[in-house]
């Protein structure tokens, strides 16, 4: 399964721990960013998420030039017009976007016009479309799945057209992704345990696919055991900041991780449901997750088994004879599902997720079909396959 | 720096053969979407007059591929009518020559970043399975297995063997085609 040659890029400085958020002032102004903008949603306003940033750069005499606190959860090319104007309008040359996966894509967006011209950001959809550095760009993530303060992609979608355009560039990277456990503290229990279920698949394919790699498969088992140990004591304890912290932390190792060496069938899978039923990413990958691993099972037997060392601790590991381990694997990831269902009644079945009918799931196959992940799972898919594993995990 | 000979004629003679199976590949790409009707199903997407394109960076051999109509490809050679709506880039020589000599096998090619995708991911994705599936039929089933991520375990040889005799008798009659004088 291991890669005799392979690419792996990550230039995001992380800054993460206590008080993280006052280093933004600092890493401002160490890029001359003397005013800059922050985008985010409703939600992390209201949630009072804005308040520590803004009390961290007001203390340092750094002044926020402008907010923009609309970004809806599926970000749009209207979206990112609108902001981009106001950025120019007040002058801005930096950004902060704080908040979840649209978001940060969002803002990724904005960083493309602002810095190269335009209003269509249309035109700037595909690979390798940058040819420049951007403008300052800051990342505070307000949950802890997406890893998306740490990829080089964003996705937003073409209201007119009715697609969702694809942005891939290193140029994407923001300059710093600050995680503070500040910014999680209050993200409610399912989406606590989605999110954690989102950097747990990311890590689980980024270890298990076509492209894994020594450099990915270090942040792949680093974020699975910071998971393993504490999702659910985060469940349990929600003002647990060692714990926040560290899940936070697991989703930026997952988010290196698939960066570097990409997912699979779970993702395509989970894209497609997510277009046809608007079901939420996490939750997605929440349920296709353990379905995928069987399916994969005998292509990734070796690096799934090791995978239960990371999850479930290396008296677990000793314990199960070597050939039984890519199940027991498996096993636990189910029984973490169980647990999440138990505390916050996450869905493990698309029939317990109530927007999925079972008539969908043909258009979801054939949706997955033509997903980029698709290429990267380690075995090939065909249709009918694709079919067999949505039944499975219907009910 | 001045190129050894021996080394001149080993990169002309690896830019020949990638030249060469490129020619091989598109004949055979034309002639697998008039004879098997599960490549039809995923060409039949494409739109008409859709062209789909394999290339090396930045001025090496090619192919290009014509969606006529109903699943059809027509190999138009290495120069396109109008715009390309496709194309899948090779960064290098080397990594062409990796792919069509099934050292390496294309979905680990796109893994390892050798190649690029310039379009839609959602038609490459698709091209993709039709050049595996194209692999799958055309070579013996030791090269079949190098060149493709899993080697389908249903497939009966006398299915592939009728299948290539039909591919290959259309590609040589495309060769002859082209060759004779009009």
């Amino acid at each position: 399964m291991s890669s005799q040659f392979y690419e792996f890029f990550c230039p995001v400085k992380v800054i993460s721990g206590k008080a993280a958020l006052e280093h933004l002032p600092w890493e401002l102004q160490g890029l001359s960013a003397t005013s800059p903008m922050i985008i985010t949603d409703k939600g992390v306003h209201e949630a009072g998420l804005l308040e520590p940033v803004l009390a961290a750069c007001r203390e340092s005499e750094v002044e926020i030039a402008a907010i923009f606190d609309q970004v809806p959860p599926d970000s749009s090319t209207s979206v990112v017009r609108d902001i981009t104007r106001l950025y120019r309008e007040e002058n801005c040359n930096a950004i902060i976007a704080v908040g979840g996966g649209s978001v940060i894509d969002t803002g990724k967006a904005v960083n493309i016009l602002v810095s190269e011209g335009g209003d269509e950001i249309a035109q700037y959809s595909g690979a390798g479309v940058l040819k420049h550095p951007l403008r300052p760009f800051f990342v505070i993530p307000t949950t802890a799945g997406t890893g998306s303060e740490v990829t080089s992609v964003a996705v937003i979608t073409d209201e007119k057209k009715g697609v969702k355009l694809p942005f891939t560039s290193s140029f994407l990277l923001p300059d710093a992704a600050i995680i503070d456990p500040r910014m999680t503290l209050t993200l409610p229990a399912h989406i606590t345990a989605a999110t954690a279920m989102d950097a747990l698949t990311h890590a689980t394919e980024a270890f298990t696919g076509l492209a894994k790699n020594p450099l990915s498969d270090a942040y792949a088992t680093a974020a699975i055991r910071k998971i393993g140990q504490w999702l659910l004591p985060v469940m349990d304890h929600p003002k647990n900041e060692d714990g926040r912290l560290e899940l936070a932390q697991a989703s930026t190792m997952a988010g290196i991780a698939f960066s570097n060496s990409m997912v699979g069938l779970v993702h395509s899978l989970g894209h497609a449901t997510g277009a046809v039923c608007h079901l939420p990413h996490g939750l997605c990958m929440s349920i296709y997750l353990p379905y995928v691993l069987e399916y994969n099972l005998e292509s990734i037997r070796e690096p799934l088994g090791e995978l239960l060392l990371h999850l479930e601790g290396a008296d677990i590991y000793a314990g199960t004879p070597q050939e039984r381990r890519a199940e027991a694997c498996i096993a636990a990831i189910r029984t973490l599902r169980d647990e999440l269902h138990q505390r916050c009644q996450l869905p493990r079945t698309l029939k317990e997720a109530g927007k999925v009918q079972e008539s969908h799931l043909e258009t979801i196959a054939r949706l997955a079909m033509d997903d980029g992940s698709i290429l990267f799972n380690p075995r090939e898919v065909t249709l009918e396959e694709a079919r067999a594993v949505l039944r499975r995990a219907w009910a | 720096m001045e190129t050894r000979p021996f080394q001149a004629l080993q990169l002309q003679a690896r830019r020949t053969y990638v030249a060469l199976m490129f020619q091989v590949m598109g004949r055979a790409l034309q002639a697998m979407t008039e004879v098997d009707g599960d490549v039809c199903r995923d060409t039949r997407e494409l739109p008409p007059g859709f062209l789909f394109e394999m290339r090396v960076l930045p001025s090496g051999p090619g192919l290009i591929m014509e969606h006529t109509d109903h699943g059809h490809l027509r190999f138009l050679g290495k120069s396109a009518p109008r715009p390309i709506n496709l194309s899948i880039q090779f960064k290098h020589m080397v990594h062409a020559f990796r792919v069509v000599s099934f050292q390496e096998k294309t979905a680990v090619a796109f893994a390892n970043e050798r190649m690029l995708v310039d379009g839609d991911i959602g038609y490459a994705v698709r091209m993709t399975r039709v050049l595996n599936r194209l692999e799958t039929f055309i070579l013996p089933e030791f090269l079949a297995a190098r060149a493709v991520k899993q080697y389908p375990a249903d497939l009966r040889l006398a299915e592939k063997v009728q299948s290539a005799a039909r591919i290959y008798l259309r590609v040589v009659t495309n060769f002859f085609a082209k060759a004779s004088p009009q």
